[in-house]
């Protein structure tokens, strides 16, 4: 997460304010510069990225809010309602906490912003801070205006940004912010995918799980899942067997009969770490891995960025006895 | 003139000696903790891999306490001493492990579904 973060940080404040602006004009009723406003909606059209970019910020954003959680979180499983629900919810959030910093960060923008001045004037202020140390107070107006120049830019993210620098043509230094700005655009703009641009989210199938009886429960599409992740449905096996400390088999349809009653949800969560630990490459979380066993030990090699590691091995560890010990007795005399 | 650089001491075996102290002495393994399915809807917690700096009957006091559950201490030949508890106590157990500061987060390792 702290990489990513360090990927995205250039944008972030930016990103917000940009976030915020749709939603102060949906309250006010549309109170805000409509010129604006389109002018958002053009550059979205033109670069698809910046939509893109837009939902990573918020998949972060995500992240960050109930963070311990894992990365397991963008292991889509398809009809889970929850996780449906989910991104909702968080834009709700996001949307309150838009407005709970609007009120703490910028109270003084928020009355300015309905006259005509919008956007710029935060920034401004920010700016001026840095400035103030650099240049001293006569450069002052110069920047506010090549301020308005890069607000605009930033509003729809114009990663081919043909306008050139914003501090070409003026004797004023470029700082420190707008050179990674300009860096990192460059970045997305010549590979997209690959500088961080996107989160990439891991689709799957949601197990099919049926109760048997009422003491065994059979995973149904076993097989088919262990074929969309390309592993063996015996490792699979393996794991999720040690995992829910029970025993089972596959039987003749290709299902896996669990003994013990499970719900799908707890086998999401299972395969959900499974995909974590086995699937998707510890270095850059792609899932086209292979696993390999060399030596006794698995290794994970990505396919995409070609490392190497290796993988936990699969330890049932203590089992208590929660059968009849009678029975054991039993068995083993 | 503080400014240079060069001239400050680094020592460049801070970060090595970092993770060390973060763990409680006695402990370099991860500590499991399991649930597993009994009959009907009742469920046993294992914990295994507690270092045997701690005592482990005192635990086992503690968290009988604690959660108001039953719970022993099962001797086994190769995994040590191991606790189990009656009932899902998985959160519990691994909540009370870190506010004691007996375990750290990464330590613990929550299995089952």
């Amino acid at each position: 997460m702290s990489g990513d973060e360090m990927i995205f940080d250039p944008n972030m404040t930016k990103k917000k304010k940009k976030k915020k602006k749709p939603f102060m004009l949906d309250e006010e009723g549309g109170d805000g510069v409509p010129g604006e406003e389109a002018k958002e909606v053009e550059a979205k059209e033109v670069e698809p990225e910046g939509g893109d970019d837009k939902e990573v910020d918020f998949d972060e954003d995500e992240g960050r809010k109930k963070e311990p959680s894992d990365d397991l979180d963008d292991l889509n499983f398809l009809n889970q309602k929850k996780k449906k629900k989910k991104p909702k919810k968080v834009f709700d959030n996001e949307v309150e906490e838009g407005i709970k910093e609007l009120k703490i960060e910028s109270e003084e923008p928020e009355p300015i912003e309905e006259d005509d001045l919008d956007l710029m004037l935060p920034v401004k202020k920010k700016k001026s801070k840095k400035v103030d140390f650099e240049e001293g107070l006569e450069t002052l107006e110069k920047d506010d205006v090549l301020d308005d120049d890069e607000g605009k830019n930033n509003d729809g993210i114009s990663f081919s940004s043909s306008t050139g620098p914003a501090w070409a043509g003026t004797e004023r230094d470029y700082s420190y912010d707008e050179l990674l700005n300009r860096v990192f655009n460059i970045m997305r703009e010549k590979n997209p995918d690959m500088v961080a641009g996107e989160k990439r989210k891991f689709v799957m199938k949601p197990p099919q799980v049926v109760r048997v009886g009422t003491k065994k429960t059979s995973f149904v599409n076993f097989t088919d899942i262990c074929k969309l992740l390309h592993r063996q449905p015996k490792h699979l096996l393996a794991f999720l067997l040690a995992e829910l400390g029970t025993s089972g088999s596959i039987d003749g349809n290709n299902q896996l009969v669990i003994k013990g009653r499970f719900q799908q949800k707890q086998i999401e969560n299972v395969l959900r770490r499974y995909i974590k630990e086995y699937v998707t490459c510890h270095t850059c979380r792609s899932p086209d891995t292979i696993l390999q066993k060399d030596t006794r030990l698995y290794f994970l090699q990505c396919e995409t960025c070609h490392s190497r590691c290796s993988v936990a091995s699969i330890k049932t560890g203590f089992q208590a006895v929660t059968g009849k010990r009678a029975q054991l007795r039993a068995k083993a005399n | 003139m503080s400014d240079i650089q060069n001239l400050q001491t680094f020592d460049p075996f801070a970060d090595a000696t970092k993770g060390d102290d973060r763990l409680p002495a006695g402990t370099e393994e991860y500590i499991h903790i399991r649930v597993q399915q009994r009959n009907g809807r009742k469920t046993l917690t294992t914990v295994q891999g507690i270092s045997a700096n701690y005592d482990k009957k005192k635990l086992v006091k503690a968290f009988k306490k604690k959660f108001a559950c039953n719970g022993t201490v099962v001797e086994h030949s190769e995994h040590g001493e191991v606790i189990q508890l009656q009932g899902d106590q998985r959160k519990n157990i691994r909540q009370f492990l870190i506010d004691v500061e007996l375990a750290k987060e990464e330590q613990l390792k929550v299995h089952g579904f």
